[in-house]
């Protein structure tokens, strides 16, 4: 095999590699811990700028392996795959800085760092998944991978949203399983590629697929904390603020919108699932949930739980793009895949900020806070107004994509759900910047620490700030060569255009 | 060569504030930003006078491709933007002066206004409202500056209204655009076009109406204002008056399909707002108790005024050509006039003792006599816009338009004398610095002078022509001399609160809220009662856990036990039943 071949299962490898190595250090070697962990990060996101510089040049980077006939691991960089590796290899770098400046002085570091790499690791195989079956192997192992991250604090709380996420999560892959083995049934070893052939199959096997489709996208739909099947999500934000960020930027509940793209776009086609008749019901879930998940958002006291309802909202945005039929749509909620991905993650650091460095969790601990914190408030106001989809920051590309996408597939009334999510975001978010900025600290902080610095610990500080940055150029260069608005349309145009 | 120091300027013009705000964040730059705030209107100005109409600049990698652009009509509009701004800013400079949070206030003026500078000058869709976006937020903090609780609730009403605005606005915006040419990289200037022939015209029209009317203040969309515009710091109400509600005009200038298509029954719907908020405005604008609110219901009233403007555009395209400079024209007076009477509060407060003097009178007083249509930019703008409405062949009501606007302008005679009335014993002896002086006779020398300046923009000045229109200017402001020293002696005033029907608003929403209190607290009590019935039956198996043997032993094996009486009796049915 040539090198090309070996590149994706390098990208994988590289964090894998550093998960094995982080468990075999001892718990005090953490300097060279660190510095392994941001080697790996490091070389990792410059395999994958490596190979997304080749997949514009159309190079074809494949891993094939025959586990036994008709069942093939495939690790392959195609726009779409390296589009969400880049976004978690990027966002691996920052939130690894993170947690080393949020666990300093912590126990169970090493096992904490362990399976961060290994969580990343199975983020990236499923980002390079080639196949449904490759897809479905590391989508369990990130199942398993995060559950110790959740439970990490240790406290009854942690173990009983442990509990509940291992419920909900293992309930979806059983489903998924179902579905997977289902179709691998009817049609083969199932790869992912444009305009997928299923649609070639006998018309009387139709009933089924549909029956299958519901399978996948429920299996997928618990990840992706589609309603009714969210509640995880919430109680899971007991977890430290790396893995939260992590969770809902990257890892897990973007792996399951990434799974319901490939599954529209890879594995049945888009043109096939729309003849099918269920990109419809596919778009009123995204919409219901986009609406649910703001309305509970509303009614939250703690900052992390009104953040964990504002992604169960906004992911739906990538569902919503990707059950619009039209190649803007499309790009709307691909765009959003990495977004979302910039802001949310953004915001998570910020809540850890502040809970770090002034001991607040909730919001209306919050007032002055502006004064305390610039550099952080300036983030969390950022991520914030982008989420509400402000112009210029990223959520307001999503907004006008998704918007014009649903207009062109002739839904206008997504129109409608778009606006309303965006006056309850202003809702929920305006208050709270409301408080940082414009009320008077008042009373003590709970629990401060680093008075020495301006803000807090420039660990914590450099990667919000870096993200906030991002989320900031990806509105406002949108225009620009390899923004995520470029990567979006090169995957729109060679996938789904041809 | 200047196609280049024009695009420059057209970059440097919104980006020049927003450069500050980055230069402040370093230390050793803040006091001097202190000092070079009102400095960055300059180059507005300078653009709106030097710039050539037809220059524009291209940033394909901002935003879907950024123009930013110079023609006819944002050039007027820049131009009284940058004076108001100019002025205020050196009115600012010195009022602002020891203010706790002057840093914030100064942070805040200079994103604001990048954000007006940035919607004029903006040519396509995405940038217009980006700018627009930044400049009602960034407004918000201006808003409620001194954090009473007045401002608080002032600020509150203004962030709710514009977030309704913004979502209106928007759905219009993706409406228009999905109709144009270029979705994603729509153009201000198709917009009108797109929306003269789409389906959902009705929509589009009512969204962009609606979404912008609520920053010019239409009738009924008016509340925030009249709260909004007093409690900010005074030369903050000065470009909110002045500069920031013409805004919401200029959206509809570029938005609407004026010029375009034949909307008779849109025409004669917004022509009726706008005479209700002229007259309306007025009305209860007589009846407040400080100067500053009394001058927010005057530029509702104005407002209403340009709303009628816009309004007879749609009846015609061929209409439009004529009333479209009518319309610019009295957008940039009134900014110059409003703006000259908001920092007059100011002068009137810290005159230093010379209160009682006439010239100081006169000066307060002269922007009032523009805006009443007697003096400088004030007749020309009226002149014109009563020539531009008394084209031929408009439905048959249009020829009481001139009375009613006359009425109008009675109406501003009033509410002017009522203002300068309110400035009496506000002095409080001090002396206001030079800045203060300086900005405030800016803007004096501007509205006098401006219909010299006119050509310049490329508008023409129209002076009185004849014995019949000089007395049509005068006899409102006569009749407004009268009115008003009747109503002194005559009339107690009329305790209409600031904001008007939100007072009624209040009143439904505190009802609304109670009745979805108890509502709620029902639900709860349901609730609760629920959770006690599951409670109590939990318990009472918990409590049977606890029998004897037998009875442990049976529960256990009611299952079997179940199963198996099953089994026995579908054998029984199988054996006996055949």
């Amino acid at each position: 095999m040539e090198w090309r071949a070996w590149l994706p299962l390098m990208v994988v490898g590289t964090s894998l590699a550093a998960s094995v190595g982080i468990f075999l250090l001892k718990e005090e070697r953490h300097a060279l811990r660190s510095g392994f962990n941001l080697a790996a990060a490091a070389i990792k996101l410059g395999l994958v700028a490596w190979m997304a510089v080749g997949v514009l040049d159309e190079v074809h980077f494949e891993t094939r392996y025959t586990v036994v006939e008709g069942v093939s691991f495939i690790l392959r960089a195609d726009a779409l795959g390296v589009m969400f590796a880049g976004l978690s290899s990027v966002l691996w770098l920052f939130t690894t800085i993170y947690a080393i400046g949020y666990l300093e002085n912590a126990p169970n570091r090493s096992r904490f760092f362990g399976f961060f790499s290994l969580c990343v690791a199975s983020t990236v195989g499923i980002a390079l998944a080639g196949n449904l079956f490759t897809f479905f192997l590391f989508y369990e192992l990130l199942t398993l991978s995060t559950y110790p991250l959740v439970v990490h604090r240790g406290t009854d709380k942690a173990l009983r949203a442990g509990r509940v996420y291992l419920a909900y999560t293992l309930g979806g892959g059983a489903v998924l399983l179902l579905g997977v083995a289902g179709l691998h049934a009817l049609a083969g070893d199932v790869e992912f590629a444009a305009g997928a052939g299923l649609r070639t199959l006998d018309p009387a096997l139709h009933p089924a697929l549909t029956a299958l489709f519901v399978l996948l996208i429920a299996g997928l739909g618990v990840k992706a904390a589609l309603v009714p099947l969210h509640s995880w999500l919430p109680t899971a934000m007991v977890a430290p603020a790396p893995v939260s960020a992590l969770l809902h930027a990257v890892a897990v509940v973007k792996a399951g919108a990434f799974g319901i793209v490939r599954v529209v776009y890879d594995v049945y086609g888009i043109e096939f699932t729309w003849s099918l008749g269920l990109l419809d019901p596919l778009a009123l879930v995204a919409c219901a949930t986009i609406l649910y998940g703001s309305i509970r958002a509303l009614a939250q006291a703690d900052l992390k739980r009104r953040l964990a309802f504002s992604t169960v909202s906004q992911v739906s945005y990538v569902v919503l793009g990707t059950a619009l039929f039209g190649a803007v749509g499309t790009a709307g909620g691909l765009v959003h895949l990495l977004h979302q991905g910039l802001m949310k993650i953004t915001l998570f650091f910020c809540a850890g900020n502040y809970a770090e460095t002034l001991g607040v969790h909730r919001i209306d601990e919050l007032d002055g806070a502006g004064r305390r914190m610039p550099a952080t408030s300036i983030a969390f106001s950022i991520g914030a107004f982008g989420m509400i989809g402000i112009p210029p920051l990223a959520g307001f590309v999503t907004k006008w994509y998704l918007g014009i996408g649903a207009l062109e597939a002739g839904m206008g009334w997504v129109i409608g759900v778009l606006v309303a999510s965006s006056v309850l975001n202003a809702a929920y978010f305006l208050p709270v910047l409301h408080r940082i900025w414009f009320r008077a600290q008042r009373a003590p902080w709970p629990d401060e620490r680093f008075r020495m610095h301006r803000d807090t610990h420039p660990w914590l500080l450099v990667p919000t700030l870096a993200t906030a940055a991002f989320s900031v150029g990806a509105g406002l260069l949108a225009g620009m060569p390899y923004s995520p608005l470029y990567w979006a349309e090169v995957v729109v145009l060679r996938e789904y255009l041809p | 060569m200047s196609e280049v120091i024009d695009a420059f300027g057209l970059v440097t013009a919104p980006a020049l504030p927003l450069l500050m705000i980055l230069l402040w964040c370093v230390p050793g730059f803040r006091p001097r930003i202190a000092c070079w705030t009102p400095w960055a209107a300059l180059p507005a100005l300078l653009l709106a006078f030097g710039g050539e109409a037809g220059a524009f600049a291209r940033l394909d990698w901002v935003l879907f491709g950024t123009v930013l652009g110079l023609n006819e009509l944002n050039r007027v509009f820049l131009a009284f933007t940058a004076m108001v701004w100019l002025a205020a800013g050196f009115y600012a400079r010195g009022y602002m002066a020891g203010d706790a949070r002057g840093e914030s206030f100064r942070l805040l003026w200079l994103a604001t206004m990048s954000g007006n500078f940035g919607l004029i000058l903006a040519l396509d869709v995405a940038s217009f409202y980006a700018s627009f976006a930044l400049m009602t937020f960034a407004a918000y903090g201006l808003v409620i500056h001194t954090r009473s609780a007045e401002a608080l609730r002032a600020g509150r009403v203004y962030l709710v209204m514009a977030i309704g605005g913004e979502a209106l606005v928007v759905t219009g915006l993706l409406l228009a655009a999905a109709g144009g040419d270029a979705p994603l990289l729509p153009m201000l200037a198709e917009l009108p076009g797109a929306i003269a022939v789409s389906a959902q015209r009705d929509l589009i029209i009512a969204c962009l109406f609606l979404g912008f009317g609520v920053k010019a203040g239409v009738a009924l969309l008016h509340m925030w204002l009249p709260l909004a515009h007093p409690v900010a710091p005074i030369p903050a109400s000065a470009v909110l008056s002045g500069a920031m509600i013409k805004a919401g005009l200029f959206g509809w200038l570029n938005t609407l399909p004026l010029g375009v298509a034949s909307l008779p029954s849109w025409s004669l719907a917004i022509m009726i707002t706008g005479l209700i908020g002229a007259l309306g405005g007025a009305l209860i604008g007589v009846h407040q108790r400080t100067p500053k609110t009394v001058l927010a219901y005057s530029s509702i009233s104005q407002m209403g005024l340009i709303t009628v403007g816009v309004g007879a555009g749609l009846q015609a395209p061929v209409l439009w050509p004529v009333i479209a400079p009518a319309v610019a024209l009295y957008a940039l007076h009134h900014a110059l006039a409003k703006g000259a009477l908001f920092l007059g509060v100011g002068i009137a407060r810290h005159s230093g003792g010379h209160i009682g003097r006439a010239w100081l009178w006169i000066a307060l007083a002269l922007p009032g006599l523009s805006l009443a249509g007697l003096m400088g930019s004030g007749i020309a703008a009226k002149l014109t816009l009563k020539q531009a409405l008394a084209a031929s062949g408009m439905p048959a009501w249009w020829n009481h338009l001139p009375w009613l606007m006359s009425l109008a302008a009675v109406g501003t005679t009033v509410l002017v004398l009522r203002y300068l009335w309110l400035l009496r014993g506000q002095d409080q002896g001090d002396r206001a610095s030079h800045s203060v002086w300086t900005g405030w006779a800016m803007l004096l020398v501007a509205g006098s002078l401006s219909p010299f300046a006119l050509p310049a923009i490329g508008l023409e000045a129209r002076w009185i022509a004849s014995i019949s229109e000089l007395i049509g200017l005068v006899w409102p402001v006569l009749i407004g001399l009268a009115l008003a020293d009747f109503a002194r002696r005559r009339l107690r005033s009329w305790p209409i609160p600031s904001g008007d029907v939100l007072a009624w608003f209040d009143g439904a929403i505190r009802l609304g809220a109670g009745s979805l209190r108890r509502l709620s607290c029902g639900a709860r009590r349901v609730a609760s009662s629920v959770r006690r019935s599951i409670h109590d039956l939990r318990h009472l198996t918990a409590h049977r856990a606890n029998g004897t043997e037998a009875e442990r032993f049976w529960r256990r094996q009611s299952a079997l036990v179940f199963v198996a009486v099953l089994v026995a009796v579908l054998l029984a049915g199988f054996t006996f039943g055949s």
